[in-house]
C-alpha cells in the first residue's frame, strides 16, 4: 500500500475518523456517568460501613466493628478516621498485637499524629511496656490533632498523668501535672479543679489548693470547688483556711457533709492550745478543758468499751492509762499548765494516746474526741 | 510532521459516495466537521500513530466500564462486605459460572480462557483479527465471573479487548495488513495499562510476551496507546498507584539473603502452579462438550465451599493484597490464604470460566511472599525486614515464576507500588524464581496453553533465547592486503596472481569500497596502459560496508549482487577486519544447525 493514501481510502479514514470523535464523546458521556454513579456508591459505602463500624465498637461488639471497618477501607482505603477506628476497634477486641501493628503502620505514614500516638500509648499501657507507654503519651501531647488540638492534648495530658500516679512515679507525675498547670488559662475554674484534683491523687495537697484558689478565682461562690479547697486545707492541717472555706461551703449550699465538717474545724480551732497568737492563760485553759474530756472519753470507755472489741485483737491496756491520768492529773493545775509549755504538751499527749486507745476499743472518736486526735495529729513532733 | 497536503480541488470536490451525495442539507455541523476533517490528510504511518491514541482512549474507557460493571456485578451477587454472608458466598461463583458457561456456549466461543493467548493468535494466525463480538463476550462473560467471585482477575481479558477494539477500527479503517497485524498488540497494550494502571509494564509486557521484538514501527504506537489508556482510565478512576505500600529501605546487605529465599520458595510453587494447571485443563477438556455448560459451575461451588472459610480466595483479591502489604495478617493466615488461590484459581481456570490470570498471581505472589517474610521475620527478625517488602516482592517474584516474563514483572512492581527502592530485592528474587521455572518447565504458561488448544504460536521466550549469529561468526580473513584506490593496474595483476580471492577489494581514501573481478582484470589491463590508477577504471558503485557485530540476517539482505563484502571495523581506523561471501554466511549457518 502506498503512504500516500488513494482518494477513496483517505476519504474512508476521515469518515470512520470523524465517526470514532462521536463515538469518543458518547462513549466518554457514558463512563463519565458510570464512574460518578461508582464513585458515590463507594463513598456511600465507605460511610455506611463507619457508621456501623462506630455502633458496633459504641454497643461493645469490637469484632463485628472491626470488620466493618475493613469493609468501609476496602472502598476508601485512604481514610485516616477510619483506619484509626479500625485499630481502635482491634485494641478494644484485646488483638494487641494486630493492633499494635497496625498503628505502627499508620505511624509511619503520619509520624505526628495524635491519635495514633494515643492509641499505641493504649497498646502499651495494655501490654505493661511503661516506658513505651509514657512515650506514646508524650508523643500524642506534642503531636498534631485535627479537632479541638488544645481540649484533645490536655485530654492526653490528663491521662498521663493519671498512668503515672497509678503507677507510682510521683516525681513525674508532679512534673506532668505542674505541665498541665502552667498551661491552663486562668480564667478555666473547672480546669483548675481538675489539676488541683490531680494534685491531690499525686499527693501534692499545697499544690492543689493553689489549683482550687485559682479556680474559686473566677467563681468565688462555686460551692464545690469551696468544699474541695475546704477539704484540701483541712487534710493539709491548715483549719483556719479549711473553716473560712467550708463556712462559705456551707452557706452556698448547705449539706450536712458539709456542716458537719465545718463543725469538726470549729472544735479543733476552738480547742487546740497550740495554735498561735494564744495566751499562755488560753493555751493553759484549752489544755485542761482538752485534758478533762480526755479522762471523760477514758471513763467512758470503760465503762462499755470491752463489748466493742474484736476478739482477736489485743485490748490497749486503759487501766495503765487510767493510772497514767490520775499520776499527771495529780501533778497539774491550771497555774502551772499556763507556766510551763512542757507540761501542757504532755497533757496532749497523753490526751492523743487516750483518744488512740479509745479509738480501738470503742470506735472511731466523734466530735470533740475527734477533734482533739486531729490536734495532736497535727502538731505531733512539730511542739517543742 | 510532513503531512501531504490535498489540493484545494481534491478537498472541495464531492466525495464519491452516494451517501454523502444525499446527506441532508440541514446537517450543516456534520458538513463542517466532515469539511474540517478533508482538510486534514494523513499518511498510513502517521494515521497509524494517531490510531494508536484513538484505540488508547477507546481501550481506558472501555475498560474502566469493565471494571466498574465488574464491581456492580460483585455488589449484586455477594454484598458489600469483604466476608460476604455464606448462602451468598456458596451460590454466587456457581451461579455465575452457569450463566457464563451458557454464553461462551451458546454465543461467545471465543471469549474462553485469558485473552493473551487469542491476542497473539490474532497477530501470528488471523492477520491482526480479532471479531467485536469477542469484546462484547469477553465483557459480559468477565464481568460476571469476576464479579461472582470466581477467582480471575480483570487485566488479561482488558488486554483482548483492547486488541479486539483496535483491530475492529483498522478494519473500518482499512489499513493494510502489516498495520492491522500491528494493531492487535497496540490495543492489547492499551487494555491492559489502562486495567493495571501501568503503561510502561504493559508495554513491556506486549513486548515481551506478544510481539517479541522491539520493533521501531510498532514501539511508538503500543506506547502511546498505552499512555492514553492510562491516562484516560486516571481521569475516571483516580492516579493512585494500584497498590499502596508502606516505604521501604534496603537495611543491610543480608536482607537480599531472605528475598533470595522467597524467589527459590515462588519458584517451585509457580512450578507446582503451572504443573496443576497443565494436568488439569486437557483434561477437562477432554470431557463431552455437554458438561462444558457446568464445568464453571461445579468450580464456582468448590470454591464457593472454599469461600465459607476463606473468603478471601474469591474474585480479584485485590484489597486483600493491600492488607498483605499492610502487615494486617500473620505469615501462617498468609500461607492458608496463598494456597487457597493456587487452589480456587485452578479450578477457575481449568474449568474455562473466561477470565486473567494476573490478578490471582498478584494474591498469591503477595500471600506467599508475606509469609516467607513473616516466618524468616520470626526465626531471623535481625536479617528480615517485615512483612510488607516481602509481599509486594512476592507479586513480582511469582509472576516471573509463572507467566515467565522477568522484564516486565521487575517493572510491573516498581509501577504498581511507586517504589523505586524495592527494585534490587525484586531484580534478585525474580530471577531466581525464573530461572527455577525455566529449568523444569520447558515451555512457558502461555505457550503451553496455546498447545493445548492446537495453536502453533511463536514462543517468545524460545525467541529470546535463539542464537544470534553475526557477522563476525561469518567472515574470514583476507590473506593479502587490500588494494588501495592509488595502485595501479599493473600492481591489481600482480596481486591477483597471487591472491586466492575471485573478487579483489579495492579501498578509496574517502573510505569508500568498490570490488573488481579478478578475470575483469586481464581485458582492462589491455584497454588500458598498464600505469594507469584504479579510481580510473572503476565505476563509481560503492559496496555496502559490513561490521562484525552486525547479525547474519541483516548480512544476508546487503550481500545479494556482491560476491564479496569488506568487513570493517567500527573503530576510528576503519580497519579491514575480514571479508564475507554467500557461501561464508551459508557455512555458519551449517554450522550453527
Amino acid at each position: 500500500m502506498s503512504d500516500t493514501p488513494s482518494i477513496v481510502s483517505r476519504y474512508v479514514q476521515q469518515r470512520v475518523l470523524l465517526l470514532s470523535a462521536i463515538l469518543l464523546a458518547l462513549m466518554f458521556a457514558v463512563t463519565a456517568a458510570l464512574a460518578r454513579s461508582y464513585h458515590a456508591r463507594e463513598e456511600g459505602l465507605v460511610e455506611e460501613w463507619f457508621q456501623k463500624g462506630n455502633a458496633d465498637l459504641t454497643a461493645g461488639r469490637p469484632a463485628q466493628a472491626f470488620e466493618d471497618f475493613r469493609n468501609s477501607l476496602s472502598y476508601g482505603p485512604e481514610n485516616p478516621p477510619v483506619q484509626l477506628r479500625l485499630a481502635e476497634a482491634l485494641l478494644a477486641d484485646g488483638q494487641l498485637t494486630e493492633a499494635r501493628s497496625y498503628l505502627v503502620n499508620l505511624l509511619d505514614r503520619a509520624p505526628g499524629s495524635g491519635e495514633v500516638n494515643l492509641d499505641l500509648a493504649h497498646v502499651s499501657m495494655q501490654t505493661g511496656d511503661v516506658d513505651q507507654t509514657i512515650r506514646y503519651f508524650r508523643s500524642a501531647i506534642f503531636g498534631s490533632w485535627e479537632q479541638a488540638p488544645t481540649r484533645q492534648r490536655r485530654n492526653v495530658r490528663l491521662e498521663l498523668c493519671d498512668f503515672l500516679i497509678s503507677h507510682r512515679l510521683t516525681k513525674e507525675a508532679d512534673a506532668e501535672i505542674a505541665g498541665l498547670a502552667a498551661d491552663t488559662p486562668a480564667d478555666s475554674g473547672f480546669l483548675r479543679e481538675e489539676n488541683g484534683r490531680l494534685f491531690l491523687r499525686a499527693g501534692e495537697p499545697a499544690k492543689a489548693l493553689v489549683e482550687f484558689e485559682a479556680a474559686l478565682q473566677t467563681n468565688p461562690r462555686q460551692s464545690q470547688w469551696l468544699a474541695d479547697a475546704a477539704q484540701v486545707a483541712f487534710k493539709d492541717g491548715d483549719y483556719l483556711k479549711a473553716e473560712t472555706y467550708f463556712s462559705k461551703a456551707d452557706r452556698e449550699d448547705p449539706s450536712e457533709e458539709i456542716h458537719a465538717s465545718l463543725e469538726l474545724v470549729r472544735e479543733v480551732l476552738g480547742n487546740d492550745p497550740f495554735l498561735a497568737a494564744l495566751s499562755n492563760e488560753e493555751q493553759a485553759r484549752r489544755t485542761w478543758r482538752d485534758f478533762e474530756r480526755g479522762l471523760e472519753r477514758l471513763r467512758e470507755c470503760q465503762a462499755t468499751g470491752a463489748a466493742n472489741l474484736p476478739s482477736e485483737q489485743p485490748a490497749p491496756d486503759l487501766q495503765l492509762l487510767g493510772k497514767d491520768f490520775q499520776d499527771l492529773q495529780q501533778r497539774l493545775n491550771l497555774k502551772l499548765l499556763g507556766g510551763d509549755p512542757e507540761m501542757r504538751n504532755e497533757a496532749m499527749q497523753l490526751v492523743s494516746r487516750i483518744e488512740d486507745a479509745t479509738a480501738q476499743v470503742c470506735g472511731p472518736p466523734r466530735g470533740l474526741d475527734q477533734a482533739l486526735q486531729l490536734i495532736e495529729q497535727r502538731h505531733e513532733g512539730t511542739n517543742p | 510532521m510532513n503531512e501531504p497536503k490535498i489540493p484545494v480541488e481534491e478537498a472541495q470536490a464531492p466525495a464519491p459516495n452516494a451517501e454523502t451525495a444525499s446527506a441532508p442539507a440541514n446537517d450543516s455541523g456534520l458538513q463542517w466537521l466532515s469539511s474540517r476533517a478533508r482538510s486534514i490528510a494523513l499518511s498510513e504511518g502517521n494515521l497509524f500513530l494517531l490510531l494508536a491514541i484513538v484505540i488508547g482512549m477507546f481501550s481506558g474507557m472501555a475498560v474502566v466500564c469493565f471494571r466498574i460493571t465488574i464491581e456492580w456485578v460483585r455488589l449484586g451477587l455477594l454484598g458489600s462486605a469483604l466476608a460476604p454472608p455464606p448462602i451468598r458466598v456458596l451460590l454466587a461463583p456457581a451461579a455465575g459460572g452457569l450463566v457464563v458457561a451458557f454464553l461462551v456456549q451458546k454465543f461467545f466461543r471465543a471469549a474462553r480462557g485469558s485473552g493473551v493467548n487469542q491476542t497473539k493468535a490474532a497477530v501470528y494466525v488471523f492477520d491482526g483479527y480479532v471479531p467485536f463480538r469477542t469484546v462484547i463476550g469477553k465483557f459480559l462473560t468477565c464481568s460476571i465471573a469476576i464479579g461472582s467471585g470466581q477467582s480471575l482477575g480483570p487485566e488479561d481479558p482488558s488486554l483482548q479487548m483492547g486488541a479486539g477494539i483496535a483491530s475492529a477500527l483498522g478494519r473500518r479503517l482499512k489499513l493494510s495488513r502489516d498495520k492491522l497485524r500491528l494493531l492487535a498488540p497496540v490495543g492489547a497494550a492499551a487494555g491492559l495499562a489502562a486495567a493495571f494502571n501501568a503503561p510502561i509494564s504493559a508495554v513491556l509486557f506486549v513486548i515481551e510476551e506478544v510481539i517479541g521484538t522491539w520493533s521501531a514501527s510498532a514501539l511508538g504506537a503500543i506506547v502511546l496507546a498505552a499512555v492514553s489508556s492510562a491516562v484516560v482510565m486516571r481521569s475516571f478512576l483516580g492516579g493512585e498507584p494500584m497498590f499502596r505500600v508502606p516505604a521501604y529501605t534496603l537495611a543491610q546487605p543480608a536482607e537480599l539473603l531472605a528475598y533470595a529465599v522467597l524467589g527459590v520458595v515462588s519458584g517451585v510453587l509457580s512450578l507446582a502452579f503451572t504443573k496443576i494447571i497443565a494436568y488439569f485443563r486437557p483434561r477437562l477438556r477432554a470431557l463431552p462438550e455437554w458438561t462444558y455448560y457446568f464445568q464453571p459451575a461445579a468450580a464456582g461451588l468448590l470454591i464457593g465451599i472454599i469461600g465459607l472459610r476463606i473468603p478471601q480466595s474469591m474474585g480479584t483479591g485485590y484489597p486483600y493484597i493491600d492488607e498483605a502489604l499492610h502487615s494486617q495478617y500473620t505469615w501462617e493466615i498468609l500461607a492458608i490464604l496463598g494456597f487457597a488461590k493456587i487452589l480456587t484459581t485452578s479450578l477457575s481456570f481449568v474449568s474455562g470460566t473466561p477470565g486473567g490470570m494476573f490478578a490471582p498471581v498478584l494474591f498469591i505472589g503477595a500471600m506467599i511472599g508475606g509469609a516467607i517474610g513473616g516466618l524468616e521475620h520470626h526465626f531471623f527478625p535481625e536479617v528480615s525486614a517485615s512483612v510488607a517488602p516481602f509481599a509486594l516482592v512476592g507479586m513480582g517474584t511469582f509472576f516471573a515464576g509463572f507467566l515467565r516474563v522477568p522484564i516486565t514483572s521487575v517493572f510491573m512492581v516498581v509501577e504498581t507500588s511507586g517504589s523505586y527502592s524495592i527494585v534490587l530485592p525484586v531484580m534478585i528474587s525474580n530471577t531466581i524464581a525464573y530461572l527455577i521455572s525455566r529449568k523444569y518447565q520447558d515451555v512457558a504458561l502461555f505457550d503451553l496453553l496455546a498447545k493445548q488448544d492446537d495453536l502453533e504460536l511463536p514462543s517468545m521466550e524460545e525467541q529470546r533465547e535463539q542464537i544470534v549469529l553475526r557477522v563476525e561468526d561469518a567472515m574470514r580473513k583476507q590473506d593479502l592486503p587490500p588494494l588501495q584506490a592509488s595502485d595501479t593496474l599493473a600492481r591489481a595483476l600482480e596481486i591477483a596472481e597471487t591472491s586466492t580471492e575471485e573478487t579483489l577489494l579495492v579501498r578509496f581514501p574517502t573510505g569508500r569500497w568498490a570490488g573488481i573481478a579478478r578475470k575483469e582484470l586481464p581485458a582492462l589491463a589491455s584497454a588500458h596502459p598498464k600505469e594507469t590508477q584504479l579510481r580510473e577504471v572503476l565505476s563509481t558503485a560503492r559496496l555496502p560496508i559490513l561490521h562484525p557485530d552486525q547479525r547474519l540476517d541483516d548480512a544476508l539482505r546487503f550481500i545479494q549482487g556482491h560476491p564479496l563484502l569488506p568487513v570493517i571495523g567500527r573503530a576510528g581506523s576503519r580497519k579491514l577486519e575480514g571479508v564475507l561471501s554467500l557461501p561464508d554466511i551459508l557455512a555458519a549457518y551449517q554450522r550453527a544447525s
